[in-house]
């Protein structure tokens, strides 16, 4: 929608899951935001942003989800209601001050908001950070609705504020980034007042300094403020159920799980055979309502994406409740009924119901599926993961690869987070060889780089974005220069937080609000370090392959490749055309000796199609952007491109 | 014959480590690459049937075929190949100066070829440091630029290629074996282009026992010389078992047996020391290091050498039969030596 600060109304808002999140924020007077773009939790800090002037926020891009999680605790020190949004990976990135900082506690209500990727449909991993919570010893909240998106964040934070503890909140992509139906509720006041209170007594929780020690004393408080948390589950009105007084059957549940349970029940028919305890408080559960449900039946599924982590602390409460309750069958991930990797839908719950309750159910005859096959393949065209038309990453690696193939040493690169990851595949010519988190590329490069001593003499490269290069590049790099290891990081500098949408950065020159901000220089920060820095544009094929042969004939130390292009999508691009292109079928060899459709089978750029009637290649004008690259790839010259003036 | 495409060039020669990096499947397509002395296949082609494959001179040649389209008659199964005389031969009085190897008959006869017209570019064999840089020279002044051994093995054949791409015509081309072996079978036109047009004129053959794999020797010398400073190599007659290199700062002596395990191992499978499918054959000529030995395989060849001879670029003299002996039997001897090695392969 076009602003979540729109006042209290009857009406009823179609609102992504994200818009929910960030409206509950505004509801509970939010002050200060900080978060790093990561899908699917990305439009909670923009929309958060937009409207950042009106509802006097302090919002911010942070440079890495620690240091969001850091400048969101300020605020809370500070009295004030702050939001940290991450992604799971963002969990793990800034757990080391999250567990400090459930140790010292907070002040303000301080909610972190976690929207994670069951089935990485945006992801290198699917982790589930739910685990923090009770690794930490921290509250855990996961919305069942879009309804609940919203209210539960409101709560969150008065939890947070009673509690005097961080709140983690959980969400995934099928919440985040879909739709639905809410109702609004009022706005607070604006007028936040920041103040740090720091002179009161040591161990004073509002006035002494924030800090988690003495530890033992702070960690039985943090403890007692969890016993305190459970109390207030017990009556919290995000537990609910609904179905029959005695179920054959109960799904214990949460999140988006809570909506496939449902209509999983209801596509059966079993509305009065199985009832449903949907959980709005998954960590720490409330023992007595876990009682109360599971007395009305003796058999349990649990259904929960990823983990059996609902299931183990059920199935441990229903251990120790056992010789009041008597044993209780508890289905779910571990005998099987339901996955432990992936997203979770309807028809696998409806599959562990059939399963459980021995029934039959044929969603799809084989006859429909088989016309329903016929018609996608005929009608959807074949879609394979790829850079898109124009992108500076193809030209890249179009670089980086044949030069390492050329210098035949067995080099590699090493990749991290990012559009860039799918140079793993033939788009970017197979050229990483090991991806991992945000930043890893330059830190296991620097490993490598120092197996000399082991005789590897193989040329190591890494790769990361220009996000990612303030992120988490730093401190490898760092340890590549003070350790002297052999490598060669190339910056990929798109000019901007390009894969999630184009979010600044510090080397860009506005923050989140759209506010002026210090610009950084990659090639300042890693000629101030000491490495041996060159910057090329990697549409210029001479000067960049001739530049990459110079660094990797250069022995010793850490060498810095900036490739600075603009994103071929970049909003400061304005969808400019630099070269209208044309291929001349009079010079195109096509599948002949001396070019086998080189650039439809190799280069692969979805702006350029393979004419299979009359064996040519041909440009596709509606996908074409213009960037000129591919005249240079053609082996004929038959790519002609031809200013824009 | 086998035909094939990269899936065969790779499997068959660069798996096996069998590239003596001539360059006659470089500089036709975007598939294959030189860098620093090293041909390397780049990106996949899935083609059944290229040149690549057909050009190279180490997936098996059809002898038959190529003795018709050179020399206009069958194979004849003699170790030196087919030839008209055998002579010996050094620079005329009209040739300049230069840094030659031996006699400086290559150098008379490319000026002279280039001076008179016969040809209008020569394909030469330069060096930057060590590493070849094989072009198309125009001027008789720059070919002494070229002259003496180069000892690392040069992708030469791809500018003939190029050439070929190009649709230039009468060029001198200058190589050893394995680069005009490739030379032959691109002339040959093996995939039956009708767009081909032959680029060569005529070609002058380098013998050739062994060549170095630049990489190698650029990675043996680093620490004992500097590589830009060498003005030349030699490998003197036995019994001296050293490799000479001579540098601006004197020269310097280094065993043989070491250098000759950067030989690359398609050497060691070539059968051909007199550049066979040549027009002339030029090598060094034992006992007298101002002359070369001169083999004058073709009408064109002996046609260019007579008039050379007559123009006073080059000097001929006859060449002893004691010298054929050797000659035969030092040429038998690599045959055999890469048959054996060619028939352990296949087996």
């Amino acid at each position: 929608m076009k602003s979540i600060a729109v006042p209290k109304s009857d009406r009823r808002y179609l609102v992504m899951g994200n818009e929910a999140f960030a409206r509950g924020a505004l509801e509970a007077g939010v002050a200060v935001v900080a978060g790093y773009p990561g899908t699917p939790s990305s439009e909670i800090v923009e929309s958060l942003a937009k409207v950042s002037k009106e509802r006097n926020l302090y919002v911010e891009w942070s440079t890495n989800e620690k240091v969001a999680m850091e400048v969101a605790a300020a605020g809370s020190f500070a009295k004030l209601r702050s939001l940290c949004v991450l992604k799971q990976n963002g969990v793990n990135v800034a757990s080391d001050f999250f567990l400090h900082l459930a140790g010292s506690g907070t002040r303000g209500g301080m909610v972190v908001l976690t929207c994670e990727d069951p089935g990485a449909l945006s992801s290198a991993n699917e982790g589930d950070s739910r685990h923090f919570s009770s690794m930490l010893e921290i509250p855990l909240l996961e919305p069942g609705n879009f309804q609940e998106a919203k209210d539960i964040t409101t709560w969150g934070f008065e939890l947070s504020e009673a509690l005097k503890t961080p709140v983690m909140i959980r969400s995934v992509t099928r919440l985040s980034h879909a739709s639905g139906n809410i109702t609004f509720g009022d706005l607070p006041a604006i007028d936040h007042k920041a103040e740090f209170k720091h002179d009161g007594l040591r161990l004073d929780p509002d006035t002494g300094p924030v800090i988690s020690m003495p530890v033992n004393y702070k960690h039985s408080l943090q403890q007692q403020k969890i016993q305190k948390a459970i109390e207030m589950f017990e009556t919290s009105p995000f537990n609910t159920y609904s179905g029959p007084e005695n179920p054959e059957l109960m799904i214990i549940t949460s999140s988006v799980c809570n909506l496939y349970s449902k209509e999983a029940i209801k596509a059966l028919g079993l509305q009065d055979r199985v009832g449903i305890l949907k959980l709005g408080t998954t960590w720490p559960l409330p023992p007595k309502l876990i009682e109360k449900h599971l007395r009305m039946t003796d058999r349990v599924l649990i259904v929960e994406e990823v983990l059996p982590f609902i299931e183990e602390d059920v199935k441990i409460l229903a251990f120790e409740l056992a010789e009041q309750i008597g044993i209780k069958k508890i289905h779910g991930k571990r005998d099987g009924h339901i996955p432990t990797t992936g997203e979770i839908n309807p028809d696998i719950v409806i599959g562990a119901l059939c399963g459980i309750m021995k029934m039959d159910y044929i969603g799809l005859t084989p006859e429909y599926t088989e016309k329903a096959n016929a018609h996608v393949s005929l009608g959807s065209p074949a879609r394979e993961t790829t850079f898109c038309a124009g992108c500076p990453h193809r030209a890249s690696f179009w670089h980086i690869s044949q030069a390492l193939k050329m210098d035949a040493k067995e080099g590699f690169v090493c990749g991290d987070i990012g559009c860039y990851s799918m140079a793993a595949l033939p788009t970017g010519f197979n050229t990483l060889k090991t991806i991992h988190a945000m930043g890893s590329g330059t830190g296991v490069a620097s490993g490598f780089g120092k197996l000399g001593q082991f005789g590897m003499d193989q040329p190591v490269f890494a790769v990361c974005g220009d996000s990612t290069f303030y992120h988490a590049v730093l401190p490898g790099l760092v340890n590549a220069v003070h350790h002297k290891s052999n490598i060669t990081l190339v910056v990929l500098d798109n000019g901007g937080t390009a894969m999630t949408g184009f979010q600044p950065h510090p080397g860009t020159e506005k923050d989140a609000r759209g506010g002026e901000a210090q610009q950084l220089n990659i090639e300042s920060i890693c000629k101030s370090i000491g490495a041996t820095v060159r910057v090329v544009d990697p549409f210029d094929f001479e000067e960049t392959q001739k530049t990459i042969f110079e660094l990797i004939q250069m022995k010793g130390g850490v060498k810095v490749l900036v490739m600075r292009q603009i994103c071929a999508l970049s909003p400061e691009k304005k969808a400019t055309r630099w070269f209208d292109m044309k291929v001349d079928e009079s010079k195109c060899i096509g599948e002949d000796c001396g070019c086998n459709r080189f650039c439809t089978r190799i280069f692969r750029c979805p702006g350029l199609v393979w004419d299979w009637e009359n064996k040519v290649s041909r440009i596709d004008d509606a996908i074409c952007v213009g960037c000129g690259v591919c005249t240079a790839v053609c082996p004929v010259g038959a790519i002609e491109s031809k200013e824009v003036t | 014959m086998q035909t094939g495409g990269f899936k065969e060039l790779s499997e068959q020669v660069f798996s096996k480590d069998l590239c003596s990096t001539c360059g006659a499947c470089v500089g036709i397509c975007p598939y294959f690459k030189v860098h620093t002395g090293k041909v390397i296949p780049v990106f996949n082609c899935d083609l059944e049937k290229g040149r690549c494959y057909a050009q190279c001179p180490k997936t098996g040649i059809d002898f038959e075929k190529l003795s018709q389209n050179y020399f206009s008659q069958p194979y004849q199964e003699n170790v030196l190949g087919t030839y008209i005389k055998i002579v010996t031969s050094k620079a005329g009085k009209n040739v300049n100066g230069g840094l030659f190897q031996n006699g400086g008959t290559v150098s008379a006869l490319i000026s002279f070829a280039l001076e008179n017209g016969t040809i209008e570019g020569a394909v030469l064999t330069d060096v930057e440091g060590l590493i070849p840089v094989p072009k198309i020279v125009e001027n008789a002044g720059d070919v002494l630029k070229c002259a003496s051994t180069k000892y690392a093995a040069a992708h030469t054949t791809s500018v003939v290629n190029e050439a070929a791409m190009q649709g230039r015509q009468n060029l001198g081309v200058v190589g050893t074996a394995c680069q005009l072996t490739g030379v032959a079978q691109i002339r040959a036109n093996p995939l039956e282009k009708t767009d081909f047009t032959d680029p060569v004129s005529f070609t002058i053959g380098l013998f050739c026992t062994w060549a170095l794999d630049t990489r190698k020797i650029l990675e043996y010398l680093s620490g004992k010389l500097d590589p830009a400073t060498i003005t030349g190599m030699d490998v003197p007659p036995p019994p001296a078992e050293v490799f000479v290199v001579k540098t601006n700062n004197g020269q310097t002596e280094l065993p043989l047996s070491e250098v000759r395990t950067l030989i690359p191992n398609g050497c060691s499978v070539c059968p051909d020391l007199t550049a066979e499918w040549a027009d002339l054959s030029v090598g060094a000529f034992e006992g007298k290091s101002e002359w070369n030995t001169l083999i004058i395989r073709t009408d064109k060849g002996e046609e260019l050498v007579n008039q050379a001879v007559e123009a006073g670029f080059l000097i001929l003299d006859e060449f002893p039969a004691e010298s054929l002996e050797h000659l035969t039997l030092g040429a038998g001897n690599k045959k055999k030596r890469a048959l054996k090695i060619m028939n352990q392969e296949v087996t």
